[in-house]
């Protein structure tokens, strides 16, 4: 792998992270969203931008399917172990102590109803509802009882914790099908004979495209997970900062992603929706907003990349392996205007992210900063640039120790 | 003048030749958007476009022939509220009836030029299509 290293910090007077701060805490900061901010660039320079502006909120919103949940839903009497636990006939992890589960969002409904699944059940909490609780238990001296059928709300749980491994993905790839039939993924209906091409990135708004090399956002950014308050607890899964980037920096395929956590009962269904991929299954939806302190000349440079400046890889869904050939690379300009040619043919484009939902984010988050509603936080810690993607082989037990 | 028809027919109905007549009797343009045959009958959406008479006339022509007929105003319905505007269904919908707007980003859903085909309702990741007919 080779390993990259982070640039920027160099260029032009700077602006310390605690001083947008305190600007910000007071109401003195000028935010801008991220659609803002690139006009301002175009118009005044890169330099007059970097001086003036202070932060840039960035936004995306998609399906994300590493998500999930975690709750405290209290204890019964007589107490129960749970060892399996449903959630709206949705199963629940319950190997936590007693009465602690986690939710999958991609986690299907038993009755193999695969239009229901953890997110849905997720998205009905949000709203409000209720859900049915199930669960079964062996049965110990401290926790005798071992069936329990009931309803949870987020009214009734302790704790009702959204916390995503792997969300917010910078950059990710574009599918087509090149076979005679139509297949249904994860990156929606692809269409035969090159019928469609799909892609799933918010492009020049994506909170991690605007900061390529993670310089502002790290663990304990504080972020819009959902509607609500959320923070940036890791480096999300499959983080992959070695992938090769365009002359400004920006990875040119999936790269980075954050693992995230937040309140749910913060979180509002408008940013949270349950989502139904035919024969793939569910997947969550979720509005993610980061704002982006313009610490010097080469942030704002950073956070000026346009569509036409960020390139993805187009693949060919048709072949079913881990790695599947490139047919090309193509800019979120080209992706955004409707059709790409591949192979000599005009193939129509559908984003899988919306983009009206992500500007709506950075709507809102630039003006719960004006507002002081929302703080902005320095990161504790940064996000790494040496982690290597490591694929899963069949290895024999000393192989897998090597 | 142009309308959208759904003609319910049972099998004694199937055998005979609706669409020719309909076209070489009644001087009609007829579009078959769906149709399904099984054992207990068949059912067709057709838009129709002529005259306002040869249109009446031909309907006449179906009822009396034995198959159900009723006009439909709309075959696929959006969900407003549950629509999140990604725009999955724009390069799927074979009739441009679902396009992104450049400026809002919003999904527009132009009624008049869908053909109620229904590839965009297994397709929507929220679920926000529904087909009527």
């Amino acid at each position: 792998m080779k390993q990259q290293k982070r640039s920027g910090g160099k260029e032009g007077p700077s602006k310390s992270h605690s001083d947008i701060r305190r600007k910000a805490s007071d109401g003195d900061a000028v935010v801008m969203t991220a659609m803002e901010f690139k006009e301002f660039v175009r118009s005044n320079g890169v330099e007059k931008a970097a001086r003036e502006v202070d932060l840039v909120t960035t936004a995306t919103f998609g399906a994300m399917c590493s998500s999930g949940a975690y709750f405290n839903v209290g204890h019964s009497d007589p107490p129960i172990k749970m060892q399996r636990a449903w959630l709206d006939g949705v199963p629940a992890y319950a190997g936590l102590a007693a009465v602690d589960i986690f939710l999958g969002a991609t986690e299907l409904d038993e009755t193999n109803n695969m239009l229901h699944g953890g997110a849905h059940v997720i998205e009905d909490l949000v709203r409000g509802k209720a859900v049915r609780l199930r669960a079964t238990a062996h049965g110990t001296d401290c926790y005798p009882l071992r069936e329990i059928d009931t309803y949870v709300s987020l009214k009734t749980m302790n704790q009702a914790v959204l916390m995503s491994p792997r969300n917010a993905y910078q950059n990710y790839v574009a599918a087509t099908n090149s076979s005679a039939k139509t297949l249904y993924t994860y990156m929606g209906k692809l269409l035969p004979e090159f019928g469609n091409a799909t892609y799933s990135c918010a492009g020049e708004l994506s909170p991690l495209l605007n900061d390529p090399y993670y310089r502002t956002i790290g663990i304990g950014s504080r972020i819009f997970l959902g509607g609500g308050d959320g923070f940036v607890v890791w480096e999300g899964t499959q983080f992959n900062p070695g992938v090769a980037r365009t002359p400004r920096g920006v990875p040119k395929r999936p790269s980075g992603s954050l693992a995230v956590i937040g309140d749910l009962k913060q979180m509002t269904g408008d940013f949270v929706k349950g989502l139904t991929f035919t024969r793939y299954g569910a997947s969550l939806g979720i509005g993610i907003g980061v704002p982006i302190p313009i610490i010097d000349e080469d942030m704002a440079n950073a956070c000026s990349i346009t569509n036409d400046k960020i390139v993805t890889g187009l693949f060919d869904y048709a072949q079913q392996r881990r790695s599947r050939p490139c047919l090309r690379d193509v800019t979120y300009e080209e992706l955004s205007s409707g059709e790409i040619e591949v192979e000599g043919k005009t193939v129509p484009t559908s984003p899988l992210s919306s983009i009206y939902k992500a500007r709506q984010i950075a709507e809102i988050l630039k003006k719960r900063i004006l507002k002081g509603e929302f703080e902005v936080t320095e990161p504790v810690q940064r996000l790494p640039m040496d982690r290597p993607l490591r694929p899963l082989e069949v290895r024999s037990e000393k192989e897998a120790m090597q | 003048m142009k309308t959208k028809l759904v003609l319910n027919f049972n099998p004694e109905a199937s055998n005979r030749p609706i669409t020719h007549d309909l076209i070489a009797k009644h001087g009609l343009l007829v579009n078959i958007l769906r149709a399904e045959i099984d054992e207990v009958g068949g059912k067709m959406v057709i838009e129709v476009s002529g005259k306002a008479e040869s249109i009446k006339n031909g309907i006449d022509y179906l009822k009396d022939s034995g198959v159900g007929v009723r006009p439909i105003k709309e075959g696929v319905r959006r969900d407003d509220d549950a629509c999140i505007h990604c725009g999955v269904c724009i390069s799927i919908c074979p009739t441009n009836a679902l396009t992104l707007d450049r400026k809002t980003r919003k999904v527009v859903f132009i009624e008049e030029k869908c053909v109620a085909c229904g590839v965009c309702i297994d397709a929507c990741p929220p679920r926000a299509m529904e087909i009527l007919i």
